[in-house]
């Protein structure tokens, strides 16, 4: 039956893992490796948005906490807060829409210096993760790259990667040391947030309004072209890692949580076929799924 | 008891300095890898390594101890290559080549794979990279050489060799003996079928485009049938092969050398017959890059 998914990333080139499952028939599953422990480049920031609005829940953070950013601290990248040159103040929320939004890094790692690391681990095995584990932030990932890579900025670290003329630096794609999860957690995540057996509903509505608002349109929502279907998603990319984890809503509200994850053979950092094959593979799972 | 695999271990983590490198070098994963260490360390009754931050470093004791358990590994490989040497039949070593591969280049590979294990069986095959990969994984090839960039699924792989092309033209199409591939407009490039390697074959056509902007591809079964249509003024063969020639077709080196041929040598970690797969391979790539 996954035949067809296992084709699709053939042809783009990439290794692949997936799962896809119905929101309101648990037992009707898609998967193609779904066990498989990845490493999850950005998605790591939706385990932290769950963790967030927990700790939101439970009064433990207030969302309108303000928070500047310092330009010679914060983390770089290539979106939101991590672009901008000078000071920036939001609020913890809007910090959270950054970061899911345009997966900031800048955002995403101030707010996970505030969750903190053991807390975050705490509140993703009580929402029933077993195999998700978020080890650091993005920071860490590029340190980790640059001491693999023996570079100095990550910059110049990246580029290593994205060369099709070397190999790999060992380790730099292995799940052991970074923060990984599996396909079917992941949807389990989505599920779980989606029925609000995680948050208040105040907070289950923010995760889902902000994860609607999702501008990258290149990866899950290129596979299903038409207004009438809703994708809500978040992204993650490092070095040849490409994901897309999220929730798509068809007409009619039957809605279905897919995880998928890539990891391409080609370095490059542009890699349409990639991305459009995510997009392939989710609009075939669902099919199947329908 | 103390056993080779513990030598491995306690050689792995004093060279790589990390619990995660060390594991891939023995060929383990992490938690193996921990266990064994506290198992030699109470077999030895020495702590070996401070574990800190991120990083693992010989304690004294370990420093002293390391270069007995070196020379106790060497004498067990030793034994292991005499008993091998010993078997009449010797060992058989399945060698898979993609048909990019020059065949000077295979051939050196052929030769350097029978010397690594002396009295060693060496068959050879062709196959498409994607096929290549299927037979090493399920075990039917001991190793092979594929084009790079590739899905690898899982397998080992040595380090990307870069092989320098030649644009072989009709006689008469182009006169310079360096020439930029956009000289090389009007004729499509003759190109295996793209399923064979997905991704080596979209690089190469990205990059194709890249430089010249018309002329296209052409799929041609394989390197035969693209010079002959080359000797018929139908395509431009871009090829490794620095012996590869016919009447009516020129050879022409390509400026910058834009389309490398890029090799790897894969392998699976668990069925390889080499006792130090990295040593191997690094021989077996300079025979596949300097022929």
């Amino acid at each position: 039956m996954n035949a067809r998914i296992r084709a699709v990333f053939e042809d783009a080139g990439v290794r692949g893992w997936l799962h896809a499952v119905a929101l309101d028939e648990p037992d009707l599953t898609v998967e193609v490796d779904a066990d498989g422990i990845v490493p999850l480049a950005s998605v790591y920031k939706l385990p932290l948005l769950a963790g967030f609005c927990r700790l939101v829940d439970l009064g433990e953070l207030d969302p309108r906490q303000q928070l500047t950013l310092d330009p010679s601290t914060k983390t770089g990248g290539p979106t939101g807060l991590s672009t901008f040159a000078d000071p920036v103040t939001a609020s913890l929320r809007d910090l959270a829409l950054s970061m899911m939004t345009l997966s900031d890094n800048a955002s995403a790692d101030a707010l996970l210096d505030i969750v903190r690391l053991p807390r975050l681990a705490e509140l993703l095995k009580s929402f029933g993760l077993q195999r998700t584990w978020v080890r650091r932030g993005t920071a860490g990932n590029l340190r980790d790259l640059q001491r693999r890579t023996r570079t100095n900025d990550p910059d110049a670290a990246l580029a290593v990667l994205a060369d099709n003329d070397q190999t790999d630096p060992a380790g730099v794609y292995e799940a052991v040391n970074a923060s990984a999860s599996s396909a079917r957690d992941m949807t389990l995540l989505l599920r779980r947030l989606w029925a609000g057996e995680l948050l208040s509903p105040e907070q289950t509505e923010f995760a889902k309004a902000t994860m609607h608002r999702q501008v990258f349109m290149h990866r899950l929502a290129s596979g299903f072209p038409h207004d009438g279907v809703r994708v809500a998603g978040k992204t993650g990319t490092f070095g040849a890692l490409r994901h897309e984890v999220g929730v798509v809503t068809l007409p009619g509200g039957t809605a279905y949580a897919i995880a998928v994850f890539t990891l391409a053979a080609r370095g490059d950092v542009r890699q349409p076929r990639v991305d459009a094959a995510i997009g392939e593979a989710a609009r075939v799972a669902v099919d199947l799924l329908r | 008891m103390l056993t080779e695999r513990h030598l491995q271990i306690f050689i792995a983590l004093a060279e790589e300095q990390h619990f995660g490198d060390a594991a891939r070098v023995v060929g383990i994963t992490q938690p193996p890898l921990s266990q064994g260490l506290r198992r030699l360390e109470a077999l030895v009754g020495a702590k070996l390594f401070e574990r800190g931050a991120g990083r693992v470093e010989l304690t004294p004791a370990g420093a002293a101890l390391l270069p007995y358990a070196r020379r106790a590994l060497t004498s067990i490989e030793e034994l292991h290559q005499a008993a091998v040497a010993r078997d009449p039949e010797g060992p058989e070593i399945r060698l898979g080549l993609a048909p990019e591969v020059p065949p000077s280049a295979g051939a050196a590979v052929a030769a350097a794979s029978g010397a690594v294990i002396p009295g060693s069986r060496v068959t050879v095959v062709t196959a498409s990279t994607s096929s290549l990969i299927n037979q090493v994984n399920t075990g039917r090839l001991t190793l092979a050489a594929v084009l790079h960039p590739v899905v690898l699924d899982g397998l080992e792989a040595g380090p990307v060799s870069l092989l320098p092309t030649w644009a072989l033209a009709p006689a008469g199409f182009v006169d310079d003996e360096v020439v930029g591939l956009r000289q090389l407009k009007g004729l499509p490039v003759a190109i295996r079928p793209r399923t064979e390697a997905p991704a080596a074959r979209d690089l190469f056509v990205d990059t194709l485009a890249l430089h010249r902007p018309t002329g296209g591809t052409v799929v041609v079964t394989d390197e035969r049938a693209g010079l002959a249509m080359t000797a018929a003024g139908q395509a431009i063969v871009v090829t490794a092969d620095p012996a590869l020639t016919a009447p009516g077709v020129t050879r022409h080196r390509l400026a910058d050398d834009p389309l490398p041929l890029r090799l790897r040598l894969v392998w699976s970690r668990t069925r390889t017959p080499f006792l130090r797969p990295n040593d191997v391979i690094a021989q077996l790539t300079e025979a596949l890059g300097a022929s």
